[in-house]
């Protein structure tokens, strides 16, 4: 450990087990992250209390088995305050439904559920199919495209302007500011962003007040959790947070899968001639390519595999990692589309089980099948390299393609 | 609707009519019966809403799928010839009376 760090380890900590992990920052995770995750299982015990340059301390969880623990008990593992964006301490809102706990969690879960139910979703399949097509359009003649700008982050933010029912022509400004918040290294950018973001949500909760339109926007403005009106606040934290959740999560997914297809054409070729497994596909490419983590408060001292963990802790699930754990998915680095079916961790678990994963799943689906079907071959642009974004959205930064 | 019957680990029974078309595991989070937790919402994806079909009628609720049987080696309690994820029982008028027992624990 680097004892000239200015790092508080408390002291019920056992010292052997502190370290840098170096997740989301450092120069062996920014090249190859995924291999970077597998590989802690080879050279990390179980549980390990890490801190970065950019993480402040935490217990950090390889094992399936200890995260889907921490976040199937919430009585003794809370997210309050644990939300991934630093608020305003004098005009506080809490990250919702994420940061709400059970029982009250579900009221507000409640609200929104039927709209990403598996039977809700497929009614978006045909235009999700049709827009992915339409980018397709855009540069299929030109013989390449750079994937992350004109396919991975317009789709998604098309698909979930539906899903609010709002207007597509957002598409730019909503692109800016999800790039901004997320990956601008630059805070006065970020605190821009968010003041444009905020002004946004308000203008819209204001116009959807009273509007019944079926989309999600409308359904948390009007919604009622439990019978009682939401304050401002909480509905701004409601929206915020769907907002956020559902955009960058789906690029940087889509983004680590297409880097991926573009180097194996072999197992290309076998997604192509096995259209009927395409679910088992999605779901291994899930589990391999998971974008993000979560994070826990311990709500009173306890135990988790033999550790003394206090009150007040933070604990964060290394859900990339979890799910390479050979414990719970043999020979984990393989991709393999005909594993035996098993919860991923990639939506977490527990109450707070990701609301967009079906929606998500379908996404990957169809642009999986969408753009093998109109561009079976293609490899990354020669020459090019793909490099990572730090930060807690594992993904890549520019994918070049060329066929 | 249809009369579906959940019985609890410790016992306790719930009847709740099930609109047609719904699912076994929908008729039990609307009906807040606790042992389906169905922390997926219905997406053969978690294992938590594993139920065991009462003996009189589990020749009437279908054969799981393959990704069903392999889900259920994920589920908690133990996995017997009855075991269902109540996510994949549609229910159907000729269902009306079904009984269904819930396993002591979905995690
Ligand atoms: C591949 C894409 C996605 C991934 C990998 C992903 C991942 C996750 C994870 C890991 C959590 C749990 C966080 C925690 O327990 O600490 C979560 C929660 C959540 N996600 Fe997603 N997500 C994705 C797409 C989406 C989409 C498309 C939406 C919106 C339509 C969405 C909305 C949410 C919300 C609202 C929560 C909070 C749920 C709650 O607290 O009850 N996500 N997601
Ligand atoms: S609700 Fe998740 S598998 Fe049935």
């Amino acid at each position: 450990m680097d004892t000239n760090a200015p790092i508080q380890i408390p002291s019920h900590v056992p010292p052997e087990l502190v370290r840098k992990l170096g997740i989301t920052e450092s120069a062996e995770f920014l090249a190859s992250p995924h291999k970077f995750m597998a590989a802690l299982h080879e050279t990390q015990p179980p549980i390990v209390f890490s801190y970065g340059d950019h993480s402040p301390p935490a217990w950090n969880l390889l094992k399936y088995e200890d995260a889907y623990f921490v976040l199937r008990h919430p009585e003794f593992f809370t997210t309050e305050g644990t939300g991934p964006f630093p608020r305003d301490p004098n005009d506080y809102w809490k990250i919702i439904p994420l940061e709400i706990e059970p029982p009250d969690h579900r009221k507000y879960r409640a609200l929104v559920d039927p709209l990403v139910s598996p039977k809700a979703v497929l009614a978006l399949e045909v235009s999700i199919r049709a827009f992915a097509n339409e980018l397709i359009d855009n540069f299929i003649d030109k013989g390449e495209c750079e994937f992350a700008k004109e396919f991975g982050r317009p789709l998604p933010v098309g698909v979930f302007l539906d899903l609010m029912a709002l207007p597509r022509d957002m598409m730019d400004e909503f692109v800016r500011w999800a790039m901004g918040l997320l990956h601008a290294q630059d805070r006065v950018i970020a605190g821009q962003v968010m003041a444009e973001v905020t002004q946004y949500l308000n203008k819209v909760i204001a116009e959807k007040r009273g509007v019944l339109d079926g989309g999600m926007v409308s359904a948390i403005v009007n919604g009622r959790p439990g019978g009682e009106e939401m304050s401002a606040r909480e509905t701004f934290g409601f929206l915020f947070f769907v907002w956020i959740a559902g955009l960058d999560t789906v690029f940087a997914t889509l983004n680590n899968i297409f880097v991926w297809l573009a180097e194996n054409p072999e197992r290309r070729q076998e997604i192509i001639d096995t259209p009927d497994n395409i679910n088992n596909v999605v779901e291994e490419l899930l589990r391999v390519f998971t974008v993000t983590f979560s994070g826990r408060t311990v709500r009173d001292d306890i135990e988790l595999r033999g550790i003394k963990m206090k009150k007040g802790d933070k604990i964060t699930s290394i859900l990339p990692a979890c799910n390479y754990d050979p414990d719970a998915f043999p020979n984990p680095a393989e991709v393999n589309f005909h594993r035996p079916r098993k919860p991923v961790l990639t939506f977490a678990g527990g109450a707070h089980s990701c609301l967009g994963a079906h929606l998500a799943r379908l996404e990957v689906k169809i642009c999986i099948q969408e753009f093998l079907r109109r561009i079976p071959n293609f490899t990354i642009k020669p020459g090019a390299k793909i490099e990572y974004w730090p930060g807690g959205v594992v993904g890549p930064k520019d994918v070049p393609l060329a066929w | 609707m249809a009369l579906v019957t959940y019985v609890e680990h410790d016992g306790a029974r719930h009847e709740v009519d099930v609109p047609v078309g719904d699912t076994v595991m929908q008729g039990a989070v609307n009906n807040l019966v606790d042992g389906i937790v169905a922390e997926c919402g219905g997406g053969l994806a978690c294992a938590t809403c594993h139920c065991y079909v009462d003996e009189a009628w589990a020749g009437k609720t279908g054969t799981p799928s393959t990704v069903e049987t392999e889900m259920l080696e994920a589920a908690a309690a133990d996995v017997k010839p009855t075991s269902r994820l109540s996510c994949q029982i549609t229910v159907t008028a000729e269902l009306a009376g079904l009984i269904v027992h819930l396993p002591a624990t979905q995690f």
